[in-house]
């Protein structure tokens, strides 16, 4: 395998990156039906756990990353479904892509992808669940960041083994959940500090974890997933 | 409706020291070890290779 | 029972176990490959023997001879079945993690079939240890489940760990199923430690260990003697599960044209034409 220059990888990945936005563009029915579904899912929380506004206003971080997994599934099902449909996989293979640019690139579009709807699923959960966004627009910026790159990372991964397996729509959420339950756990903790403001100084403790999540999965991605596309 | 009593007086002991009995408790989760091993040994048993079915090209 | 005794009978269990644990690597290698002729029945029987025996005498030091606990009275008697099979699933997923590692440094069908016994098993004594310690929760806790940090994590780590297992199960080309259940054996294995921190910072404010709070040296001779004659029982499942995976894999690479393909049949939902 030719090893790629730092810049030559980074060029690559900037430029399998625009190619996947482009068609992201170019398809935005997609892009819109997953919005749809995100909010769908915020409303459906609602209702299923009633109106009383005390008890989603201290929940409103959960509900928004459970929104948000079970959104990305989908978005994470179909990024591999693309490719997968033409064989451009193979084509990209062939083009002398470095593999781990093909899983930057994809799991860069991924987490963009889910930070957008993270920020567009935002104000409707102010206005749903009456939060305030005590802690300001920074740190819950940092929040959306850092957890839709947790997801998106092992989500990548997954997604490109599961969309060659049977019962693929199955077993990425199967893949994907049990791993990403830390992740869930300080992004969904750390969105509740922002919402309802941290008195006790955590803030910190969530982020370190997410950061270290990030850390490990990304650098793991990195080197695991030429061996998941290679023949 | 006994049991229902029984596991009260159990529950008002934690804390306060010794907990009285609670045999079946043990007694539940020894056999739930022994049966899981037994069933285990089982399907292993059924799956070995060397058995006709096992072994058959279809 | 006198301390000469005590000593011996420590002696002699781990001595069977890590004698046993030998024979079951040695045998893994002369009997288990499909197409060995050697008679493996004597010690098997001898290693089976000596798994029943030691836990006969582990469960009724465990359930008799001991005294009961200062706190916990007898109900503390699970640990000598719980902590055991807890022991047995964190070992059979670290060799899990080795052999994962390991097939993608060299490939090998052994390295393969040993990942996959190991996770299976790794989830029988997981799963069990699970339910015990639930089990064991009711009467201290006063709940089956108070979102203890070990066994949360041990409950994520086994829901995993059932993900692969399904991952081997639905992919059929042999050479794809060990490499990808590889990449997702190391993912879920680095996972542990994650997953215990962050679980136990989660629980942090509302925690109340119910370990026993004694640690009487009878106890801690009775809970060894169980431990030891767990893991022969685990050795020889592992060994009989790798035999099985061995023989499966032959037959998959002998007949590879019997087998339908892994290229899902394109989805007819237009996802890649413009909207």
């Amino acid at each position: 395998m030719r090893r790629g220059r730092p810049i030559s990888l980074l060029k690559t990945v900037g430029v399998l990156l625009a190619k996947d936005l482009l068609i992201e563009w170019r398809t935005r029915a997609r892009l819109n039906a997953l919005i749809f579904f995100a909010l769908a899912t915020l409303l459906l929380f609602s209702f299923a756990v009633g109106p009383d506004t005390k008890v989603l206003a201290r929940n409103a971080g959960g509900y928004l990353w459970l929104a948000l997994l079970f959104a990305s599934v989908l978005a994470l099902g179909e990024s591999f479904r693309v490719e997968q449909e033409n064989l451009t996989l193979d084509g990209l293979r062939l083009a002398p892509a470095d593999a781990r640019a093909i899983f930057l690139s994809k799991a860069l579009g991924n987490a963009l992808l889910l930070m957008l709807l993270g920020a567009l699923l935002i104000p409707v959960m102010v206005a749903l669940y009456g939060v305030d966004v005590a802690m300001g627009v920074g740190p819950f910026a940092a929040t959306v960041t850092l957890g839709c790159m947790a997801i998106s990372a092992p989500g990548t991964v997954y997604s490109a083994i599961a969309s060659n397996a049977r019962a693929r729509d199955v077993l990425l959420p199967l893949l994907l959940f049990p791993l990403i339950i830390p992740a869930l756990l300080a992004a969904a903790k750390a969105t509740s500090l922002v919402l309802q403001g941290d008195p006790m100084n955590q803030l910190g403790s969530w982020f370190g974890l997410l950061i270290g999540f990030n850390l490990i999965y990304w650098g793991l991605g990195f080197l695991l997933f030429p061996r998941v596309i290679e023949d | 409706m006994s049991t229902a009593l029984h596991t009260y007086t159990l529950l008002a002991q934690v804390g306060s020291g010794r907990i009285q009995g609670g045999w079946e408790y043990i007694w539940t989760a020894f056999l739930i070890a022994w049966a899981s091993l037994s069933l285990y040994s089982l399907s292993l048993w059924l799956r070995r290779p060397g058995k006709a079915v096992n072994d058959s090209k279809e | 029972m006198s301390d000469v005794m005590k000593t011996v009978l420590q002696v002699l269990s781990a001595a069977a176990a890590l004698t046993s644990v030998f024979l079951g690597a040695w045998l893994g290698r002369k009997w288990a490959p499909p197409g060995s002729r050697y008679n493996a029945r004597p010690v098997l029987l001898g290693m089976t023997a000596a798994a029943l025996g030691l836990l006969a005498l582990g469960n009724y030091l465990g359930l008799v001879w001991t005294p009961p606990e200062r706190e916990m009275g007898d109900v503390y008697r699970i640990i000598y079945v719980h902590v055991p099979a807890m022991w047995m699933a964190m070992l059979a997923l670290t060799v899990n993690f080795a052999c994962c590692v390991g097939y993608l440094l060299q490939s090998s069908w052994k390295t393969d079939a040993l990942a996959e016994s190991t996770a299976e098993v790794g989830l029988l004594f997981g799963g069990y240890g699970l339910v015990l310690g639930a089990i064991w929760g009711k009467p201290t806790w006063g709940t089956y489940w108070d979102w203890d940090p070990r066994l949360t994590a041990m409950a994520i780590m086994l829901v995993t760990y059932v993900a692969y297992m399904a991952l081997r199960r639905f992919v059929e080309d042999p050479e794809k199923r060990a490499v990808w259940s590889s990449v997702v054996g190391i993912i879920s294995f680095v996972n542990l430690p994650i997953v215990w921190f962050s679980v136990k910072w989660w629980r942090s404010l509302h925690q109340v260990q119910s370990t026993p709070k004694t640690v009487d040296p009878d106890m801690t001779l009775a809970l060894r003697v169980n431990a030891w004659a767990t893991l022969i029982l685990l050795t020889l499942f592992l060994l009989h599960r790798y035999r099985i995976a061995l023989a499966t894999r032959e037959a998959e690479v002998a007949l590879p044209e019997a087998l339908p393909t892994d290229v899902p049949g394109p989805r007819d939902n237009h996802a890649s034409e413009v909207a």
